[in-house]
């Protein structure tokens, strides 16, 4: 198992590589120039050519990645053209933000996923069946920004007492409560986007493994339906969706994009939304490298898990 | 006629020593501190929301508007101007100007304190002004280009000497060139001190917090030396906090929730609703700013030909594109660069009140090359300016013009625009500047770096240049107005349609907050009704 998780770690140094040439590449291939969105609306020829030459940009490309690639491995990601904060720091600072949404989100979700997902597979074909895929595709097939603004509206306007603020973030450490109200809205917002996704996988399973001869033995014994769908249908229903929640877990910066931008909560999905048509390169390819890094880590932790869930599977190689 | 400029020169200067007399360096330019009349109440805080997050405490290295907001509550500037436009003392009494228009002599207040206990005086003023003209990425180049030197001639005053008079210069030091900053503080926050400007300023309000992407917060400088015209030391409020909300829906969301107390940017759709909502006040006055179609005139490019962009002048119609388009009637319509608040503002300027198709038809047949088509750089993503080009397009195509619309990344309109590599005319405004050489001479004059159309004409030039050297106001509007009618209308170098509004929406309970063209907010008169 060691060794398995230390060959995972090492390949991940080609990948993380790549995928930093990938985004150096695309990002400075994209037309326009960062120099002119830095100085905003102060054109001078001099000030241009002396900030073109302060960000490096007067360099050929190849020596750009390799000053940054240099940098990098010493855990500097460089600054920030527009901000100057320091690319570690931005990143770092946020990361508790956007974490807690996308936690929140992914239990929310997979919370309601496997009731009602447990609940439609148990009364395949009723009408709660239908009724409650049909309330999750719906959900679903809202766009992030637009419940987000129907939670905004709802709560602010339809819903009396102000009950959840229309946005903004108090952090856990200032105040649990105020924490938690602000964090409510936008979280829902971004669970149901995969909500249905993981009712589906959930209820799809459960019914693959109704059908089973395991279950079908436990019936025959005379076991409680609850005890059948609890102890055994449910344990081994949940191994495919572990690993739609692990990259989920590793997609949170690119769900919460959006979400952030609506809810005005500092995370990182916010951070690149700014940085992007900015051409704010230290920050792109920093908040890129570690989604990148997220994922990878995510999904070496789903198949790790795997080998806890189900013993048939083995990390030592063929046997043969 | 060296003589009559000499004594021009005198007269102004001895007239800006009688303003600054009456001022009173003790009792500087806040005002209007109790709109209603009441008795304004101390204490209280206030929530502001700007529509999108700043990117640079820095005075120097400040890029973008929205820095501005958090400036004008943290930092001083030497002079400051009311909602009017005109220049007021703040850090210094009007400057006295010498015969000749090139030196600027300031009297500095001496009751001024940074917030982190350093001492404002001459010293300081230097190495600001230093700081800003001569450190190479400095963004403020361009504005303090005409310092020759700055002199300290003793603790509380500066002389500053200009390579050439400049008429212009003085209102540039209203602004982010003319801010002051602790040198202790700067130099003690490094590269960090863009984003951490704790305690550099010496304004009314002292920033404690800073969150980006979330807040920006205040609390009230006690020690500051402003007061109200009625006597009332400044500021009331004991906090502010400054807000980024981008979305438009949700930042009016929260004022009507009353999570947000204030804020100047309401999308043109939600003004009905908020004129309506009796627990709101909203003001609106033109702001300094404009909206342009910016046609590349570089040789080669189908605008080159200069009968087009007239004919393009003479099909739009300004008052549909205002009150139908997205701005729904918010804003005005304009004709020229100078806005409402400017001195060289002329009301009766209207060369294209209403759409004249059939002279745009004629303009395009004389030319002799068939029907007009050209391409609108539109940026990608804005929902409003797509509406906008839509609406002009089929107003044009009344006259045969055909307008192709491209919608491209911002940064890339700009970068072609600067290049002069776009082919047609890009959808570009301008934020503004309070004297109308900001917003005429670097768009205009041969060469300069915000002449995105690649325009030259050498009457422009020279009036331009008349205008940075006359220094009787009449004088220079005169000059203006000149340069305006041929580089708007003989020989047109940016189509104007609109002008920028100064919007500010606020909680009823809100008192004292003043709207200023330049659209930024002004916190040390503002105090809550109990």
């Amino acid at each position: 198992m060691t060794t398995y998780i230390l060959r995972r770690l090492l390949l991940m140094i080609p990948v993380a590589l790549l995928v930093t040439v990938g985004i150096f590449i695309i990002i400075r291939i994209a037309p326009g120039d960062p120099v002119l969105t830095y100085a905003g609306e102060d054109r001078d020829p001099a000030t241009i050519a002396a900030v073109r030459a302060e960000l490096g940009l007067d360099q050929p490309l190849p020596v750009q990645y390799a000053a940054w690639l240099s940098r990098a491995v010493q855990g500097d990601l460089g600054r920030s053209f527009q901000t100057k904060q320091r690319v570690v720091e931005a990143i770092t600072e946020r990361i508790p933000v956007t974490l807690e949404l996308g936690l929140a989100a992914i239990f929310i979700s997979v919370t309601l996923a496997l009731l009602i997902g447990t609940l439609s597979a148990i009364k395949r074909n009723s009408f709660v069946d239908l009724l409650t895929t049909s309330i999750t595709l719906a959900g679903v097939s809202f766009p992030n920004f637009y419940l987000g603004l129907l939670l905004i509206l709802l709560f602010a306007y339809v819903i009396p007492g102000n009950l959840l603020p229309p946005g903004g973030w108090t952090p856990l450490s200032t105040d649990v409560g105020d924490n938690l109200r602000r964090l409510i809205l936008p979280a829902i917002t971004v669970a149901t986007a995969s909500l249905a996704v993981n009712l589906r996988q959930v209820r799809s399973s459960l019914l693959d493994v109704f059908g089973q001869d395991y279950v079908r033995t436990a019936r025959a014994k005379g076991l409680r339906e609850r005890a059948v769908v609890t102890r055994h249908a449910l344990k081994n229903a949940l191994i495919p969706v572990v690993t739609i929640i692990g990259i989920q877990i590793g997609a949170i910066i690119e769900g919460a994009i959006i979400t952030e931008t609506i809810f005005f909560i500092p995370g990182i999905g916010r951070l690149a939304v700014q940085a992007i048509p900015s051409q704010d390169y230290p920050i792109v390819q920093g908040v890129v490298l570690v989604s990148a890094l997220s994922f990878m880590l995510s999904t070496l932790a789903v198949d790790v898990l795997y080998a806890f869930l189900d013993p048939r599977i083995s990390f030592g190689g063929s046997e043969a | 006629m060296a003589r009559t400029f000499s004594r021009a020169i005198a007269f102004f200067a001895v007239l800006a020593i009688l303003l600054a007399a009456c001022s009173g360096t003790t009792s500087p330019g806040p005002a209007g501190s109790a709109a209603t009349g009441a008795k304004a109440a101390y204490g209280g805080s206030v929530t502001f929301a700007m529509n999108s997050d700043i990117s640079n405490m820095d005075p120097m290295l400040s890029g973008l508007f929205v820095d501005r907001h958090l400036m004008y509550a943290m930092y001083d500037s030497l002079v400051r101007v009311t909602p009017k436009g005109e220049i007021i003392p703040w850090l210094s009494a009007l400057p006295t100007v010498s015969a000749d228009g090139k030196s600027y002599t300031f009297k500095l207040r001496t009751d001024v304190k940074y917030h982190d206990g350093t001492t404002f005086d001459a010293a300081s003023v230097k190495w600001n002004l230093d700081r800003y003209r001569l450190t190479k990425e400095s963004l403020r180049l361009g504005e303090l280009a005409p310092v020759d030197s700055v002199t300290v001639v003793d603790p509380s005053t500066v002389r500053v000497d200009l390579k050439a008079p400049s008429a212009p210069f003085l209102s540039v030091l209203v602004d982010r060139s003319g801010m002051m900053l602790s040198q202790k503080t700067v130099e003690a926050g490094g590269a960090d001190f863009t984003r951490k400007a704790f305690n550099a300023g010496s304004g009314p309000f002292i920033l404690t917090e800073a969150v980006k992407d979330d807040h920006y917060s205040f609390k009230k400088n006690p020690d500051w030396w402003g007061k109200a015209a009625n006597g009332d030391k400044l500021p009331y409020l004991d906090t502010v906090i400054i807000k980024p909300i981008t979305d438009g829906d949700v930042r009016l969301t929260n004022v009507r929730t009353g999570q947000v107390q204030a804020t100047n940017a309401v999308t043109g759709k939600d003004v009905p609703t908020v004129k309506a909502d009796s627990s709101l006040v909203y003001q609106e006055i033109a702001g300094i700013g404009y909206n342009s179609l910016v046609p590349n005139r570089a040789p080669g490019f189908t605008f080159n030909e200069k009968r087009y962009i007239q004919a393009v002048n003479l099909a739009m119609d300004r008052a549909e594109l205002l009150a139908k388009g997205p701005a729904q009637g918010v804003g005005a319509v304009a004709y020229g660069s100078y806005a409402p608040s400017h001195f060289a503002y002329d009301a009766s300027f209207k060369p294209f009140e209403k759409p004249d198709v059939a002279a745009a038809k004629k303009l395009v047949a004389d030319v002799g090359k068939g029907p007009l088509t050209f391409e609108l750089l539109v940026s990608s993503g804005d929902a409003a300016t797509l509406q906008f080009a839509q609406l002009l397009q089929s107003q044009l195509a009344k006259a045969d013009i055909t307008m192709n619309i491209k919608t491209l990344l911002f940064n890339e309109i700009v970068t072609l625009q600067q290049q002069h590599k776009h082919p047609g005319m890009t959808l570009i405004g301008w934020s503004g500047r309070i004297d109308p050489d900001g917003n005429t001479y670097d768009f205009n004059y041969t060469g300069r770096p915000n002449n995105d159309s690649a325009y030259s004409n050498k009457d422009v030039d020279a009036l331009l240049d008349q205008t940075r050297t006359a220094t009787d106001q009449a004088k220079r509007k005169d000059l203006f107005l000149k340069a305006q009618q041929i580089f708007v209308v003989d020989d047109p170098s940016r189509i104007f349609y609109s002008y920028n509004a100064a919007q500010l929406l606020t909680a009823k309970s809100i008192q004292g907050f003043q709207d200023f063209p330049d659209q930024l907010p002004r916190f040390e008169t503002v105090w809550v009704q109990k």
